[in-house]
């Protein structure tokens, strides 16, 4: 997981989890409902400043995992550009007609996936599952039997892969990769899928087990190893987002890049 | 049916989901490969993203667990860095809504492929509603919109429902699914040999 | 009723899981008083573990197993330590791990620390860093920390399942040391297979046979006394037993001296995220040569026979019967490993396939394959199980299933990592004759055990590894070979 990797602790990390997820989700549902072009631009552009500034990883790392920003960009972008209603023809071709308000919405699209994406990557390069788990049970009053078992997941992950290699080691030592045929394939995705989730089951049932035999219950009221507050940062995670949005605004309305204004077909 | 999910039924459903997770975070840039070919191919494999609700409701076999289940399995995506960032949550939400009530209507008491084919038609009607607001897919040609959306259902029962209901009888065959299952009262005669 | 001076005790225990025939208990009954100290013993799989998780009530509160009972007292504050060390865990990391159970007692966050600290002390772990990913931790590690995170509990009552199965001996006697210091008060319900240190530490005994009956229940002088033959009898390990096995044991044969060369090492070094975790200076193996590997826990013994495996990214020279290593693909085809997890190889869903798996792949004949299998299975104590699910067989089980199925197929080369831990003695006896016997025949033998009994009588060879280093290598001049 990116989580263990080493990196700066910025003060994006400081930020309350859930207080994070929230505002994350607020300004999701907010892009929803912008469908001026030139506003969604700045305020992509707004969301990868923070990504790239704040976020504490190396930008050869956040290189690399925004590749498939492109594609998705990209690929988000070109159905509607193709095939999109719209009026203003500049290219037909078959079924592909590329009309400026199919080419702009798409391109309001691709944006808008890639605010998305940006927003995400944001919030899960910054944040540590425990933390927002612990902080969800603190602010939110999450049942705590969903969010040991979150934790008890994600710290899975890890053993899962770890299992998966493992797998993969004992089918060579059993011989298993010697088998050949045509429905090899068909085979190999079944001895992987079906050990690596039979085994999940068992070992989450087992878990189980032992957190009940830890006393696991949720009738009480329990202590918190970590204490997940607010703080100033917060504060600034607010206002900078106040200000990055009114930004936006401002510049889409007096320096516009594109030349269109909403993008919905009339 | 008991009160509520055990502790159990929740770990057992969020690890399943989990599994899942690392599967739809492998299934994005499979997606996006497919998309350049145009004509809504990729809807077609759109359906993984139900998975995960229909296997888990089909082990465990109690209210709630389908929901949980997608809310599980797009956190764990989106907590592996998803490219498609916080909509995948939402989405999630949104999908293992449209299962559950499937399920609901069916009193929770069916566990066939017809069901399971309901309910991720269902997941996948959802997912074309949100679409309906985040895409403009309503601004598309009229030939296109019905391509996508013949796409995405038949792939939603072809893989979520189909895919789903073949792989759980695969599970039940290894014997890991009496684990979560509540014993029988056969089960409980059989003591009295 | 409940009785005050009663710890748990159950009346007419009837239990039976769903795809065995007949009942594993039948009409039970038992009782434990208030600070009693009890040691369980019986064959592997006559059904401890599974009689500890009613006694705690786990089953069937948490695991669904069928059961009746006519009465049944549940101990009020209990803890309970696991056979397996992998799967105790929910939080990532050693400190939050210990936490977790902190937090369930309602423990003030101020004191957690300290608490964290004490605890681990008391078990003999000590880390730089208590945020220490569980991950990183061997096996050994990992029970300790279990342990650990179960006295946070600060139980009446402590349910022990065997929990120094994997611990080297230094590890396994201080936890045992441990156990007494913490155990004045406790009632203590312990099963463990090798009675070294469990003896001074219990006052009774109750032992099962094979079907799941107490045949014997009482004081542990007269118990060890009066019951000796009776001990034997069930292939239970007892004060003693290694003597009387020795005396009517054939001496093994002596190997052909022209041994071929198998393994060459020569700076040979296995990589852990490239840093070298185990290190070989040089050595070389013949034919016929059993080598035990010892070492305390997270010495890299479990590392070296990945390495040699070539799991892991390897470096040095290694020379495999005259051929120079690349890729695991070659190595397979001489070496066979049994996993320290039994659990991990495990490829089909029956004990009878697991079993036969190796031989269909080599396309042998059914009938000829139904004979060997059955003939391992007999062998192995496993007859009657052979339609059950692997992962649903006792531990002791497991691990012998994991064995059988790895060298049925007569392999040149066996890497064994603790195959007999969690083993009656007469599994064990038997699996080391056997073994002996592919020796004698020419087979070499890697095995990381902790027994210092096998050393002696079995070893042809004897490594230790210390910190990720082979810091000393033998012959065994005690183990006594007879010429053919
Ligand atoms: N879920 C299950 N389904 C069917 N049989 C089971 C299941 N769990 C255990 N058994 C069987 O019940 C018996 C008792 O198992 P248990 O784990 O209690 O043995 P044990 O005495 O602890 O053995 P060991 O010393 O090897 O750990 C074994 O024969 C095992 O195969
Ligand atoms: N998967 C892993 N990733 C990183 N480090 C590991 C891993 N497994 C083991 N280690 C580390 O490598 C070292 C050697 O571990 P290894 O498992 O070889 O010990 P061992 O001698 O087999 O111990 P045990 O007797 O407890 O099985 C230990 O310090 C351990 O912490
Ligand atoms: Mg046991
Ligand atoms: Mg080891």
């Amino acid at each position: 997981m990116n989580l263990d990797l080493t990196i700066k602790k910025t003060w994006l990390y400081k930020i309350n989890p859930s207080l994070k997820l929230l505002v994350m989700v607020l300004l999701f549902i907010g892009v929803l409902f912008v469908h001026q072009l030139n506003m969604i631009v700045y305020g992509t552009l707004s969301a990868l400043l923070l990504l790239i500034l704040f976020s504490g990883h190396p930008p050869k790392r956040l290189a690399l995992l925004s590749i498939p920003f492109i594609i998705v960009f990209v690929s988000t972008a070109s159905s509607m550009i193709l095939f999109g209603k719209g009026d203003t023809t500049w290219f037909k071709w078959g079924l592909i007609h590329i009309t400026e308000e199919s080419f702009y919405r798409g391109i309001h699209l691709g944006f808008r996936a890639l605010v998305f994406a940006t927003l995400g990557l944001t919030f899960s390069l910054t944040t540590r599952p425990v933390y927002l788990f612990y902080s969800l049970m603190q602010q939110v009053k999450l049942n705590p039997k969903y969010a040991y078992s979150f934790m008890a997941g994600f710290r899975l992950i890890p053993i899962m892969i770890e299992e998966f290699q493992t797998i993969r080691n004992a089918m060579v030592v059993r011989g298993v990769q010697q088998q050949k045929g045509i429905r090899s394939f068909y085979f190999k995705l079944k001895s992987y899928s079906i050990p690596l989730l039979s085994q999940s089951i068992r070992r989450a049932h087992r878990i189980a087990v032992a957190m009940e035999a830890k006393r696991f219950s949720e009738v009480k009221k329990r202590t918190f190893y970590y204490k997940i507050g607010f703080s100033g940062y917060d504060v600034v995670f607010i206002v900078s987002w106040v200000f990055l949005i009114g930004a936006a605004y401002y510049l889409s309305l007096n320096v516009p890049i594109l030349p269109t204004g909403d993008v919905r077909y009339e | 049916m008991s009160r509520g999910l055990k502790l159990t039924d929740v770990l057992v459903t969020i690890v399943i989901s989990i599994v899942f997770g690392i599967v739809y975070k492998l299934w994005g840039p499979l997606y996006y490969l497919v998309k350049p070919f145009g004509i809504q191919l990729d809807q077609l494999i759109y359906g993984m993203w139900f998975i995960a609700a229909i296997v888990a409701f089909l082990i465990i076999r109690k209210p709630g667990v389908a929901l949980l289940a997608e809310i599980a399995a797009s956190s764990g995506e989106f907590l592996l860095g998803s490219e498609f960032g916080l909509e995948v949550l939402l989405y999630g939400v949104v999908q293992g809504l449209f299962a559950e009530i499937v399920f609901m209507a069916a009193r929770y008491k069916r566990f066939d492929v017809a069901i399971v084919s309901f309910a991720a038609l269902s997941s996948g009607v959802g997912s074309l509603i949100f679409d309906y607001y985040k895409g403009y897919i309503g601004d598309l040609a009229v030939w296109n919109l019905s391509l996508m959306v013949g796409f995405r259902l038949i792939g939603s029962i072809l893989i979520a429902g189909v895919g789903g209901y073949y792989l759980v009888k695969a599970l039940e065959a290894t014997g890991v699914t009496n684990l979560v299952r509540p014993t029988t009262k056969q089960d409980y005669d059989a003591l009295d040999q | 009723m409940t009785n005050r001076h009663i710890a748990a005790s159950v009346t007419n225990l009837r239990l039976k899981f769903p795809d065995d025939p007949q009942l594993r208990f039948k009409d039970l009954s038992i009782s434990f008083e208030k600070g009693e100290k009890v040691l369980l013993l019986g064959p592997s799989g006559c059904g401890k573990s599974t009689f500890l998780q009613v006694l705690s009530g786990l089953i069937p509160s948490s695991i669904e197993v069928p059961v009746k009972t006519e009465d049944i007292q549940l101990p009020q504050s209990w803890g309970y330590v696991f056979q397996d060390p992998d799967t105790q865990f929910c939080m990532p990391y050693v400190d939050e791990e210990i936490a977790f159970v902190l937090e369930n007692l309602c423990v003030p966050r101020q004191e957690m620390p300290t608490r964290i600290k004490a605890l681990l002390a008391e078990v003999g772990l000590t880390f730089d860093d208590l945020h220490t990913n569980i991950q990183t931790l061997s096996g050994g590690m990992k029970q300790r920390l279990a342990i650990a995170s179960v006295l946070a509990l600060e139980p009446d009552v402590l349910f022990l399942d065997e929990p120094t199965a994997m611990l080297d001996p230094e590890g396994s006697k201080s936890i045992w040391d441990t156990v007494k210091n913490v155990s004045d008060e406790k009632t203590l319900l312990i099963v463990e297979h090798k009675l070294e240190h469990v003896l001074d530490l219990v006052e009774r005994i109750v032992l099962f046979n094979q079907n799941g009956e107490i045949i014997a229940d009482g004081e542990k002088g007269y118990i060890l006394t009066h019951y000796k033959s009776t001990l034997k009898e069930h292939g239970v390990w007892y004060p003693g037993v290694w003597e009387d096995y020795l005396r009517s044991r054939t001496k093994p044969l002596m190997n052909d001296p022209r041994a071929e060369i198998v393994f060459d090492l020569q700076g040979f070094q296995g990589l852990r995220k490239k840093d070298p975790a185990i290190t070989v200076p040089s050595a070389t193996i013949t034919t016929g040569e059993w080598i035990t590997i010892t070492g305390a826990n997270g010495a890299g013994k479990s590392t070296l026979l990945l390495s040699l495996m070539q799991f892991l990214k390897t470096k040095g020279t290694y020379t495999l019967f005259g051929n120079s290593v690349k890729k695991t693909r070659n190595v397979t085809e001489y070496l066979t490993f049994v996993f320290q997890n039994p659990e991990f190889q495990f490829v089909t869903n029956t004990v009878y396939d697991e079993v036969a798996y190796a031989l269909r792949i080599e396309q042998m004949d059914e009938q000829f394959i139904e004979e060997k299998v059955n003939e391992r299975l007999e062998c192995f104590g496993l007859n009657g199980l052979r339609k059950h699910h692997p992962y649903q067989l006792s531990i002791g089980q497991k691990r012998r299933l994991s064995v059988a199925a790895s060298i049925i197929k007569n392999p040149p080369v066996l890497l064994l990592d603790e195959p007999t831990f969690g083993q009656d003695s007469r599994n064990t006896f038997a699996l080391l004759e056997m073994l002996e016997e592919y020796r004698v025949n020419g087979t070499t033998i890697l095995m990381v055990t902790h027994d210092e009994e096998i050393v002696k009588h079995f070893a042809t060879r004897v490594w230790k590894i210390d910190d990720g280093q082979l810091t000393s290598d033998y012959f065994n001049v005690e183990k006594e070979l007879v010429n053919a």
